[in-house]
């Protein structure tokens, strides 16, 4: 009796032991799958380390995949910043599930925080709101103002929607700001030089049918001749402002590695000033007064420099008559930048003309060119606002009608040169 | 306007009506963009503009009214919602007045443009026109992020178009001083001015209703330190830190 006790406590005692020994190794299962690094593999011949290595196998195999779609997904993303244009992704409703950086740039979004914001709660622009709201089809993509820009220019967008899945909205943004500038500059400036260019024509085509079929004397002849003279030369004219125009668009920023010799450069357009006023309004008519002395020099492109100066004094000589009287002179100012001043008496101009004087073909007297043939373009003044801007500076225009008018280049200090 | 609710139907009415009142705020900022245009471009085009929308916008006006009464009454809400209707309240009755400033701007280019050249700095209130119709949009995208440091800086900011108020007035008294003749018109200018300098406190009124939803605390009329401090100190007590 007493033996079968004995024999029952032994193997109660054995399983007890047994059941604390698994028991350990179990929690040495657990702490190893929860951290291998941390504590010793279970016995990798027992039951429980064959256990262990599987489910490792398994766990490594789920982290890997996990890592690799997360890398995936990581560059999918990069992909979808690096894109030029504006993606973001939508809830049926509206609700923001993600944007790129350009996206969140045009819409003003913050790309990180605004996940789960309603999209017309940040993009208010009544334009946006109706259009997204809109529930017809086809829906025609929506031009719109976007957020300025870093430098804060407006920007243009160009937004197209897009359903995806069973409830998502795909929204395209593109900036079509520079494409929308240029075609509306095409459209004026298709207008304004066929006007131009087709009425030198018209004059020119006359006068040919005329000599082709009149007979006429050697001093008819040369008076014809010498009118479609006239004509070719403002035709080549605005054909040379138009490629200066161009060009100055076209052509990268002026390097600060140019000296100009400014008393070289004044002097020249002086010279072509005085032979203007003879032309015009005879010797001696008008009272020019240009300051050649200058002494400073300027680091930019010496040919658009010139340009700019020769447009002021041509326009001051066209524009103040026959008793007109300009002066001319380079100074500094208080800041140190550097200024082209051109003053002259003329009938000056109405407040109303002055923004927009620069504008390609503004004319503040409609007829005046014509009349007086006087070889204007009319391109003179954005050819040098051009040239200014672009050596950081800028045209300060001021006039008085009745009293004449200030025309003043503005040149950034850090280009101007002094002379050693 | 996150948090859920027993009731997901209010939460729709919630967000329905917040979506109301940023689409009337976009409407006002539509109208700031045209007065600002007016004053570029001197024209009476864009007057005309604003003024259309102002009627859309006062329609508005009243349908949130409207919305907001029926919920208040329905729903008896307490707590950050109660909190969020007032608001919802005092923001539409600050966007409704930042709209009439910007028509009272438009009324005034037309009949300036109307009466013929302008010899005054018509053009100097662009600036201050510019920065007050930011503060209205920084002030909407507070509230619709419910962004207290967004809502702070539009507070501070109010301070640059007062700023600016100041300079233009004392170039007008400069002009009227040259040239007595002048101050008839300087005197519709000063008005402008003046509705421009309005729709910066309406931004601020704006500002200081969402800082009053999130952080339950009544800013108005307390001054910059004292806010700033309500708005960090609720900051600190949020995340355990001194």
């Amino acid at each position: 009796m007493n033996a079968i006790l004995i024999l029952l406590f032994v193997l109660l005692a054995g399983a007890v032991a047994l059941l604390i020994i698994n028991r350990q190794r179990a929690r040495r299962f657990v702490h190893w799958i929860a951290d291998p690094t941390a504590s010793a593999m279970p016995d990798p011949a027992g039951d429980w380390g064959r256990a262990a290595a599987s489910t490792r196998r398994a766990l490594s195999r789920g982290e890997a995949q996990v890592k690799e779609s997360a890398a995936r997904l990581e560059r999918l993303m990069t992909a979808l910043d690096a894109l030029p244009d504006g993606i973001v992704l939508l809830h049926r409703e509206g609700r923001i599930l993600f944007c790129n950086a350009v996206a969140a740039a045009h819409f003003g979004l913050d790309a990180e925080r605004d996940q789960g914001q309603h999209i017309i709660h940040l993009v208010r622009d009544p334009l946006f709101v109706t259009w997204f709201s809109w529930y017809g089809e086809p829906r025609p993509p929506l031009e719109m103002p976007g957020h300025a820009n870093a430098s804060g220019q407006p920007v243009q967008l160009l937004v197209q929607r897009q359903a995806y899945g069973a409830d998502r909205i795909l929204l395209l943004s593109a900036d079509v700001t520079a494409q929308r500038r240029t075609d509306a500059m095409r459209r004026d400036f298709v207008a304004n030089v066929s006007h131009d260019i087709r009425t030198p024509l018209t004059v020119l085509a006359g006068f040919i049918e005329t000599l082709q079929n009149l007979d006429l004397s050697g001093d008819e002849k040369a008076r014809y001749l010498g009118l479609m003279a006239q004509q070719t030369t403002r035709m080549q004219a605005l054909v040379g402002d138009l490629l200066m125009l161009s060009r100055l668009e076209g052509s990268p920023l002026p390097g600060k590695g140019e000296r100009v010799d400014l008393r070289e450069v004044t002097a020249h357009c002086a010279a072509e000033a005085f032979a203007l006023s003879t032309r015009l309004y005879g010797e001696e008519a008008q009272h020019l007064h240009i300051e050649t002395a200058v002494d400073f020099d300027f680091a930019g492109a010496a040919s658009e420099i010139r340009s700019a100066m020769s447009n002021l004094l041509a326009n001051a000589v066209r524009y103040s008559g026959a008793k007109g009287c300009i002066t001319a002179r380079w100074s500094r100012d208080s800041e140190g930048n550097a200024c082209f001043e051109v003053t002259d008496n003329g009938p000056g101009i109405a407040a109303e003309h002055l923004p927009r004087l620069t504008e390609r073909f503004y004319r503040v007297d409609k007829s005046r060119t014509r009349q007086n043939d006087d070889g204007g373009t009319g391109l003179g003044l954005s050819i040098t606002k051009h040239v200014v801007e672009r050596h950081g500076g800028k045209l300060q225009i001021v006039s008085t009608p009745g009293q004449g008018s200030r025309f003043a280049l503005v040149l950034a200090r850090t280009r101007v040169l002094e002379r050693g | 306007m996150t948090e859920k609710h027993l009731s997901s139907q209010f939460d729709n009415e919630l967000a329905q009506l917040s979506s109301n009142l940023l689409a009337m705020g976009g409407l006002v900022e539509a109208q700031l963009r045209q007065a600002l245009a007016a004053l570029t471009h001197q024209s009476g085009e864009f007057a005309e503009a604003v003024l259309t929308d102002e009627l859309r916008v006062n329609a508005m006006e009243i349908a949130i009214d409207d919305e907001l009464t029926r919920i208040i009454a329905r729903r008896q809400p307490a707590a950050v919602d109660l909190r969020l209707l007032l608001s919802i309240a005092r923001v539409t009755g600050n966007l409704e007045r930042a709209g009439d400033e910007a028509a009272k701007i438009a009324r005034m280019v037309r009949s300036i443009v109307n009466a013929g050249a302008v010899s005054l700095p018509l053009a100097d209130l662009r600036l201050g026109c510019d920065l007050a119709a930011g503060l209205i949009a920084k002030s909407l995208d507070a509230f619709a992020r419910l962004d207290t440091i967004a809502a702070f800086s539009t507070l501070k900011g109010d301070a640059d178009v007062d700023r600016e108020f100041d300079g233009f007035v004392r170039k007008l008294i400069t002009y009227m001083m040259e040239d007595p003749r002048t101050i008839t018109q300087s005197l519709d200018l000063l008005f402008i001015a003046k509705a421009i300098e309005r729709i910066g406190d309406h931004a601020k009124n704006i500002a200081e209703c969402v800082i009053y939803v999130v952080k339950g605390a009544d800013v108005r009329h307390r001054s910059l330190a004292e806010t700033e401090a309500e708005i960090v100190g609720a900051m600190d007590s949020e995340t355990g830190e001194p």
